[in-house]
């Protein structure tokens, strides 16, 4: 292991950084075993060092069009780095040239006033830099706003002036770096790098990735069949056999005997049965209201997968009230029919949101349900009048159940401007707005 | 043993039948080399097992497999005492008057049932331990598993430490029907095993069906491709299946895909009655054969097709 050169221990090291950045967890076990096996194999050779690492780092399907997109960013020839490089220095460059211009345009504005303006109003170079970015017609806009204020007779104005451009440039920039976090900009070559794992998805996979409310109509044989194939794998792990005793203190005879063969088949140590994890009831509240509808429609669609393998949940709708939907699942028909049924039947798609009253409404006829055995799937997007109140009754719902679990379409970073904190307190949230999402909380959240 | 470079093993594997690419030899040189088991992982059918399989011939060495399955436990996958032979022995030293017991003697090792786990390990030659549908285990059972993988040393109460003569060759496989815990991937050098193109299905089924002659290899790794490609199905068919389809094939007698000898053979590829349905009415078993067609080149094969087609698709027996 000593034997190799330092560039490339920390190139491996680099590397498992991306890889960390892009959302892929690498422990430091793995990266020593990658580090180790390049001894092994031919380093010239990229297939066998890009096979190396990837069997070393890369330990689940879903992360390979990660690791590829990364290898090959980050493994680059050396012209190609070079070039990659050079365009960077250049664009810095150009960058540092409009900076200067912009700082003696700005410099000869401001020029009648320089000795008025005090130090902590005088333009920063973070000012400058949002200045040059600013669209031409804003700059054209600024400057005049300064000019006018040449001939304007009050008292030493530079002051003012440098304190508007100022505050000016502070909104810009805030604005500016909005977008570019939107827009993911690549501007230097460390930028190309940290960036969501979502990024370097495999397109063939994006349906997989991508938000529910994005997807096209033409996509919806695709997403039907892909939806299909998720449901019937996870319905097949759920229906696993678990054997459970009819007791809890069942002796089991056959571990009895065994373990007492050496007292000559006297019972002396008695070896009980265990309890068998039982599976949980899954009870499943969808938020079918008017900003809803377009990932109910999917998440009901994952729910009539589950159901049509022989996974029975209990399903119901709301939005100003609740409605429960079970039978329409029950009726085993194609999934076209059955939304129409549940469309048709229900009162409740496309209403405004109350969710306290369907909480009530769930209390007050399905109180049954509410047992220890229970898993309740929420899936809304916390947009509710009475958010208090519901929020209340859930926690005291939420005592009773084994577990709430509540999927929030809407991305977790703009879980802020919504009550979601105030139902976070007494439910488990997850951002789920793709397909991954729901199948990766189902598969690892909700207990088989 | 493993005096193979990359080239040689990959090579071997070919030799053997096991068609791959470089990656997945650099995959397996690296498992043997590091002495990491290797975890292994695809859709069910493209030849998981086969790597455990093709691994023991290339090594010249046994292979112990352990076939997985919920409720698999210790006693059947590490070791048993053999209760019987040791009542037996009792019994017998009761008649004959031998009024003390050996209490020891009744746990030497010809009362030591070894199970797989045991074996591979006991082994005088290092030998391939296959750990096939990993993902069917309890959970318990799983990290036991995993600790076992570690060390390589078991404790029998009666009998002590019992450590690794030689650290075997281990094959895991799983098909993802459960998540196997992070602690496992993290042993394991890993391998994800996806269905084939069409040019690596021709190699496979030239390699293990060459009999089926070089024009029906290559339909058929075209309509499989195909299939595969449709979203709709149910269940893609697998190399496994497409191996079967091509004897099927074979064993009627066919040179070439028709209507006629797909339409008998479709239930060899598709193994869901809803997906050969939806073949026969949705897609059509006459675009199906298109399909294949369009990717096939040159007029020659035209013409060669038209022949084919007025010789009814069969040769008479």
């Amino acid at each position: 292991m000593q034997n190799q050169a330092p560039e490339i221990s920390l190139a491996i090291a680099q590397f498992v950084r991306v890889l960390r950045l892009s959302g892929v967890r690498v422990s430091v076990a793995e990266t020593m075993d990658a580090y180790r096996a390049l001894a092994w194999i031919d380093l010239l050779d990229r297939r066998q060092v890009r096979a190396a690492l990837q069997a070393l780092l890369i330990k689940n399907p879903s992360d390979r069009p990660v690791f590829d997109r990364a290898f090959d960013l980050f493994f680059l020839s050396g012209e190609a780095k070079e070039e990659l490089f050079a365009r960077w220095r250049r664009q810095k460059e150009a960058e540092e040239q409009k900076l200067a211009a912009a700082g003696q345009e700005l410099a000869q504005l401001f020029q009648p006033w320089e000795d008025y303006i005090p130090e902590k109003y005088r333009l920063t170079r973070e000012n400058l830099q949002t200045f040059t970015r600013l669209p031409a017609r804003e700059q054209k806009r600024l400057k005049e706003l300064i000019a006018q204020m040449r001939g304007n007779p009050v008292n030493n104005p530079g002051e003012l002036v440098a304190r508007v451009v100022q505050a000016a440039l502070n909104y810009w920039r805030y604005y500016l770096l909005k977008r570019e976090a939107e827009e993911k900009e690549v501007s230097s070559p460390e930028d190309l790098f940290p960036v969501s794992a979502d990024f370097y998805r495999d397109p063939g996979e994006q349906i997989l990735y991508a938000d529910l409310q994005n997807i096209q109509d033409e996509q919806l044989p695709k997403m039907t069949a892909l939806i299909r194939r998720l449901s019937a794998r996870l319905a097949r792990r759920l229906s696993r056999r678990y054997r459970q005793s009819r007791r809890s203190r069942a002796i089991d005879f056959r571990r009895t005997i065994r373990q007492n063969i050496r007292f000559g088949g006297t019972p002396l140590e008695l070896r009980y049965r265990g309890r068998r994890p039982k599976r949980p009831r899954l009870v499943l509240i969808c938020d079918v209201s008017a900003s809803m509808a377009r990932y109910s429609r999917f998440v009901l669609q994952f729910i009539y997968g589950l159901n049509s393998a022989g996974q029975k949940i209990e399903s119901f709708v709301f939005s100003e009230d609740l409605e429960r939907v079970t039978p329409c699942f029950e009726r085993r028909r194609d999934f076209a029919a059955t939304m129409t049924d549940l469309m048709n039947e229900s009162r409740q798609w496309g209403q405004t949101t109350n969710f306290y009253l369907a909480l009530e409404t769930f209390r007050r006829e399905y109180k049954k349900l509410i047992a220890p055995d229970a898993v309740f799937i929420i899936v809304s997007d916390t947009r509710t009048v009475c958010w208090e109140q519901a929020a209340g009754l859930l926690g005291e719902m939420a005592r009773k159940v084994r577990d709430v679990i509540w999927l929030n379409p809407v991305p977790a970073a703009g879980w802020s401007g919504l009550p979601a904190a105030a139902f976070r307190k007494c439910a488990q949230m997850y951002e789920c707005y793709s397909l991954y999402h729901l199948e990766k909380i189902f598969r690892k959240k909700i207990p088989g | 043993m493993l005096d193979l470079s990359i080239p040689e093993l990959h090579k071997a594997l070919e030799r053997e039948g096991y068609i791959c690419d470089l990656e997945q030899a650099v995959t397996i040189y690296l498992a043997l080399k590091l002495g990491k088991p290797l975890l292994v992982e695809g859709a069910p059918g493209v030849g998981k097992t086969e790597v455990g399989k093709v691994l023991s011939r290339v090594l010249q060495t046994g292979l112990i497999r352990l076939q997985c399955y919920e409720g698999l436990d210790e006693n059947k996958a590490l070791y048993e005492w053999n209760y019987q032979r040791q009542l037996l022995k009792i019994q017998v030293l009761k008649e004959t008057g031998c009024a003390a017991v050996d209490e020891t003697s009744l746990f030497g090792p010809e009362y030591l049932l070894e199970r797989p786990l045991l074996k591979a390990i006991r082994a005088d030659r290092r030998v391939v331990l296959l750990i096939d549908e990993c993902d069917k285990v309890d959970e318990p059972f799983e990290a036991f598993l995993f600790e076992l993988l570690s060390d390589f040393q078991v404790s029998i109460p009666e009998l002590g430490t019992l450590t690794a003569r030689q650290i075997p060759v281990v094959v895991l496989t799983s098909n993802g029907e459960r998540e196997l815990s992070d602690g496992l991937r993290r042993r394991c050098v890993y391998l994800y095993l996806d269905y084939p193109g069409v040019e690596k299905e021709v190699r496979i089924l030239q390699a293990r069906v060459p009999e089926a002659g070089e024009k029906l290899i290559r339909q058929i790794a075209l309509v499989t491709g195909y299939l595969r490609s449709q979203a709709e199905l149910k269940k893609r068919p697998s190399i496994a299946e497409s191996l079967d389809w091509a004897r099927a094939l074979v064993a009627l007698n066919a040179h070439c895909l028709t209507e006629e000898n797909l339409h008998f053979t479709l239930n060899m590829l598709l193994k869901n009655q809803e997906d050969q349905d939806l073949v026969r009415s949705k897609i059509g078993l006459a675009a199906l054969l298109n399909s294949c067609r369009e990717n096939e080149t040159g007029p020659q094969e035209a013409g060669r097709r038209e022949a084919c087609r007025a010789a009814g698709g069969c040769r008479r027996a």
